[in-house]
Parts: structure tokens; sequence; C-alpha cells
């Protein structure tokens, strides 16, 4: 994360926070995580209003998410018109579908790395709206609260929870790849089988 | 799903099994690096004052090292031989860069020396390796 905004978020508090947290949900890379752990730490030693920074930041990471939605919503058409007879994407978006949810509040605080593509997969699949904001504000309440908990937890040494929690996600992702990868694979060689089974 | 698209299928999700088992590989291995440096570790009591002036780096600024080590920022500023005025908001690395572009870290080290000459001396009964009463 850019040292630079670690001095601004000194400088500026929970205004900037939110900000950050808004282009962090952007999918810009301005080290969210990170600025919320920080954000923790520095209001342990006095530096922040925690509760003001919390919402604030929560607001921001919210609106950021809002417009990440929006912005799979307006491709729906084009994404329909290129995609829409592939039986891939249409089976892709029946399985996002069946597991928005959890997808949505997970990649909130545990794989962050994925939401910005879960955001624009739920607009762009037609995910209702309203049930979007309810997973996403569940899912950013977590994040927002155990992250900026830790921070504001281990106040100072807010650096070695950093550093943990950004390589245990990058875990977690692998995980899933390798999970759903795999799963995916023997999907196929078990289709693939019975095929000639039948034949 | 057509035929045609099967090896590339293959391909895809054989892909992304190795991204993922490399994922698992490196991640893992820094999760545990991390993990190893963060065990023994544990949150201050609250009300702490911070003293290890090793915590210092070079991105905070005089008015955060002031409130987070509890010493007044006229001390540090005296220190260093600069004036406050306008420099409330600039890193110490941003001091440095300005006031000793010749010397790298010079700011980072005369802050900690400032810091651990303000803190009070280590009581005699305040840790482990304090020598039992004669």
């Amino acid at each position: 994360m850019s040292e630079y905004l670690l001095t601004q978020v000194i400088n500026y508090g929970p205004p900037l926070v939110a900000l950050i947290l808004f282009l962090g949900a952007l999918g810009l890379p301005v080290g969210a995580s990170a600025v919320l752990i920080a954000a923790g730490a520095f209001s342990q030693q006095g530096i922040l209003n925690w509760p003001l920074t919390a919402v604030l930041g929560l607001a921001g990471a919210l609106l950021g998410d809002m417009l990440s939605f929006g912005m799979g919503h307006f491709a729906k058409d084009a994404v329909q018109k290129k995609f829409g007879k592939s039986s891939a994407w249409r089976s892709a978006r029946t399985a996002f579908q069946n597991s928005a949810g959890a997808a949505i509040f997970f990649t909130r605080w545990l794989v962050t790395a994925i939401a910005i593509p879960t955001n624009l997969v739920a607009g762009g699949s037609g995910y209702k709206f309203p049930r979007f904001m309810a997973y996403d504000i569940a899912g950013e309440a977590v994040w927002i609260i155990l992250y900026g908990g830790l921070g504001y937890l281990f106040g100072s040494q807010w650096e070695l929870v950093s550093d943990f929690l950004s390589n245990f996600g990058g875990l977690i992702l692998g995980l899933l790849f390798f999970g759903f990868g795999t799963r995916q694979f023997l999907k196929r060689q078990r289709e693939v089988k019975s095929k000639k089974v039948e034949a | 799903m057509s035929a045609r698209t099967r090896p590339q299928q293959r391909a895809l999700w054989g892909g992304l099994i190795i991204i993922g088992i490399l994922f698992i590989a490196f991640f893992g291995l820094r999760t545990l690096r991390a993990y190893k440096k963060f065990n023994g570790h544990r949150p201050p009591p609250p009300g702490t004052v911070e003293t290890d002036v090793e915590l210092i780096r070079d991105w905070m600024t005089i008015s955060f090292i002031s409130r987070a080590y509890r010493v007044p920022e006229k001390i540090i500023f005296d220190a260093l031989n600069i004036s406050p005025i306008g420099n409330h908001e600039k890193s110490l690395k941003g001091l440095n860069n300005e006031y000793f572009p010749e010397s790298d870290g010079a700011v980072l080290d005369v802050v900690k020396a400032a810091i651990l000459a303000h803190q009070p001396p280590p009581r005699p009964d305040a840790g482990p390796s304090a020598s039992p009463p004669p």
C-alpha cells in the first residue's frame, strides 16, 4: 500500500478513509483492507474517531459496490447479445444465481480479490438489487468491524495483522480456484464417461 | 454443449486447478510466515502508551508520533532543529527530503533518539529480567 496514503489518512481522517474504501470497491488498487486495519489502529491511538470512521467507511464501500453493480447492470444487454446463446454463459449465470448470496457476502470480507467481478456478474446477470444490497451491507459490515476491530485491538502492531490477513485471503482464493476447477473437471470427465457408456 | 468446446473447457478447468495450486503454495507459505511473525504478539492492554521506537515508520507525521508516544511535538521538532510551522502534515520522509536531502534516514534516527530520551527509565521491578533484591 502506498505510504503516501497512510500519511494522508493521518492528516485527513475519516473522509479520506471513506474515499479510499469507495475507490477500492470500484476495483482501484488502493489497498483498502490495509487502510481499514490501519484506521482501526489509528483510532486506538487516539488519532481517528472510530465510530465516525466506521460509518463513513461503510458508506464509501457501499457506494462503490452500488456503482460496480450498476456497471454490470448497464452492460447486461451487451453481454447478453454477445454470450446469450452460449450454454456456458447460461449455466454460469444459473450457478451464480443459486449461490449469489454467499458469493456476495463472503467476497466482501474473506475473498476480497474477487469482489468486483462478483458485483459485475451480479449486475449483469439480473440479480435483484435489494437482495444484492442486503448481502452487501451484511458483508461490508463484517469487513469493517472485523478488519477495523483487529486494527483497533492490535494498535501499533497493525502491520502484522494486515500482512497475515492479505496472505490468508490469497490462500482462500487459491483453495477456491482449486476446488471449483477440480469439481468442474471431474464433472466433465463423468459426463464424457457416461456418454461413452450410452454409445 | 458442443464437442468442439470440450478441449477448451478442459484447458480452462485445468488452468484453474494449476492457478489454484500455485496460489495455495505461494500464499500458503506467506501465510505461514506471517503467522509465525504474528504468533507471540498479543494485543496491548487498553490505555497502554506505545514505547517501542522500532515501530516508527517514515510515512508517519510528527503530530502522529507525538500523540502515539505521548511526547510533546516541541521536543521532536527541537531535536530536528526545524520549525513546526507548515511541517505538521509532512511525513518523516518528506521532512528528510526537504531538510536533510544529503543524509537518508536522518530524520527517522533523530526522532527515534528524541522519543527514547524522553521516555522514563524502566522501573527495576518492571520486567522479568529485573534482578532479585540482595
